[in-house]
């Protein structure tokens, strides 16, 4: 087995339907409302696509949460233990985490199935694994369990919060176990940024700037952010928890928000051009 | 209510554990050794071959067994200094060359049509000799000395039964034709035979009888 393995041979069964990530955003049916005809809003029940938008969003947690059990799989495999590699406690942790992703894909497919969506009903594509491609262990862990299991944080604070609001306690039950998980792994990657990178100030800016570029990848064109437009909103209680400091989420913040600016202006250049 | 100064036996009737056992504290330490680095080399390729694979339930299980595994090097990974070892590194080797080369042919496949000789490496051979020496080991240390490690053995060996049925249920359930029999048997078969060359995830003595430090001075003899 090789030492790196290539997001476009990740293996799934003939259920699923990979698709680039422009086509996924595209998708009329997905929760951003970005190919559809209202484009970032919040997810609540009173929202006329909200069970489309809430399908799609499951979905997409399910496909992730199958590409983070990859991502952290591969970093028990793709990495020689020890301080030229990866510590071993830090291996250890990976390993936890797949624990904890398969289960976070156990749970997922219940949970699609409970608001009756299906396996390969959206497209996935393979975004989230490439993060976890990073050949440097140090900014592998901070570009997954910093920004993307960050993003994860923001987004099952949502979905909880939307099963409070549609009166739909088996979401909002599922949701809290997974965010907690979630919180776990995000303090995982700020712990091991921290240890790794004490006497390395060099090391932890790269590491921090491939976090910023992830941030910004994944705020999807204003997709998460603080206010009622964002579909997905800024979890600062639960990031807190998992090692963030107020600057850094105020940064985020503002990361998501120059994000939903650029969407915003190149629809309206697009609209313009007619 | 019954005389609480009255003398009573420091064991009771019931309590049948014996000194001493089988294992020396360095002996004991060398095995914990060997578990740690094949523990490790196992949970690694689980974690890899997530990725690999296509069949969903599969997938998850790998995820699910990797931690398992991870745990079991860490718990042997802490015994070390307490078995003297202060350098828990030092043993966290293999038992010989055999050995490395069982793991370099168990972790070779990675292909996504080739979960059956992945899984049959895993759940027909490795953890069947893991069982194997976990439950000798603790059948044969000191009941009152190594504690320990008797309690580290019985946590682990209850997740390696519980491992080994998960892994072979999937593999009957991948087993469809006399094609897969074929190959599931011929890889269970490559892959025995470098394990049994190595002499077991111990080397020689993983069982009982000479460990390949007591055949050394012999072998030389008959030389
Ligand atoms: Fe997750
Ligand atoms: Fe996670």
């Amino acid at each position: 087995m090789r030492k790196a393995f290539p997001p476009e041979d990740l293996a799934r069964d003939s259920r699923f339907a990979r698709v680039d990530r422009m086509d996924q955003i595209a998708d009329p049916r997905a929760a951003s409302g970005q190919g559809g005809g209202r484009p970032n809003q919040r997810l609540t029940p009173d929202r006329a696509d909200s069970a489309d938008a809430a399908r799609s969003l499951m979905h997409g947690i399910f496909v992730g949460e199958i590409q983070a059990l990859e991502g952290a799989g591969r970093t028990c495999w793709d990495f020689e233990t020890g301080t030229d590699g990866a510590p071993f406690a830090l291996k250890l942790d990976m390993a936890r985490q797949c624990w904890d992703e398969a289960r976070h894909c156990e749970i997922s497919v219940k949970l699609s199935e409970h608001m009756g969506t299906e396996i390969g009903e959206f497209g996935e594509s393979a975004f989230l694994y490439q993060a976890a491609c990073n050949p440097d262990p140090v900014l592998r862990l901070t570009g997954v369990n910093r920004a993307l299991e960050g993003l994860a944080i923001d987004v099952f604070n949502t979905m909880k919060e939307f099963g409070s609001i549609s009166a739909d306690p088996v979401l909002e039950f599922c949701e809290d176990w997974m965010l907690a998980d979630e919180v776990t792994h995000v303090k995982m990657g700020s712990d091991w940024l921290r240890k790794l990178t004490e006497d390395d100030p060099e090391r932890r800016a790269n590491a921090l700037e491939f976090q910023r570029v992830v941030d910004k990848l994944f705020s999807f064109g204003g997709f998460r952010g603080e206010d009622d437009e964002s579909p997905v909103i800024l979890a600062r209680r639960f990031r807190e928890l998992a090692g963030f400091g107020t600057d850094e989420i105020d940064e985020i913040a503002a990361i998501s928000a120059e994000a939903r600016d650029e969407a915003k202006a190149h629809r309206a250049s697009l609209a313009a051009q007619g | 209510m019954a005389d609480p100064h009255a003398p009573r036996p420091a064991f009771a009737p019931w309590d049948r554990r014996e000194l001493p056992g089988s294992f020396t504290v360095e002996e004991s330490a060398r095995r914990a050794g060997n578990y740690k680095w094949i523990e490790m080399r196992l949970f690694e390729a689980l974690g890899g071959w997530i990725a690999t694979v296509p069949e969903l339930d599969v997938k998850m299980r790998l995820g699910t067994h990797c931690y398992h595994h991870a745990w079991h090097a860490e718990l042997w990974h802490k015994r070390l200094p307490e078995l003297r070892e202060m350098n828990p590194e030092r043993l966290a080797v293999p038992p010989n060359e055999q050995m490395e080369r069982f793991v370099e042919a168990l972790t070779e496949p990675e292909a996504a049509d080739l979960t059956i000789e992945k899984l049959v490496g895993v759940y027909r051979v490795l953890i069947p000799h893991k069982i194997a020496a976990y439950t000798y080991h603790l059948n044969n240390t000191s009941t009152i000395t190594d504690a320990p490690t008797i309690r580290s053995l019985k946590f682990i060996l209850h997740d390696e039964m519980d491992d080994w049925r998960d892994g072979e249920m999937i593999l009957q359930s991948l087993i469809e034709t006399p094609d897969d029999v074929r190959r599931a048997a011929e890889r269970q078969v490559e892959l025995e035979t470098i394990l049994v060359a190595a002499g077991g995830i111990c080397g020689p003595g993983t069982l009982g009888g000479p460990t390949s430090d007591e055949q050394q001075p012999h072998q030389e003899v008959s030389a």
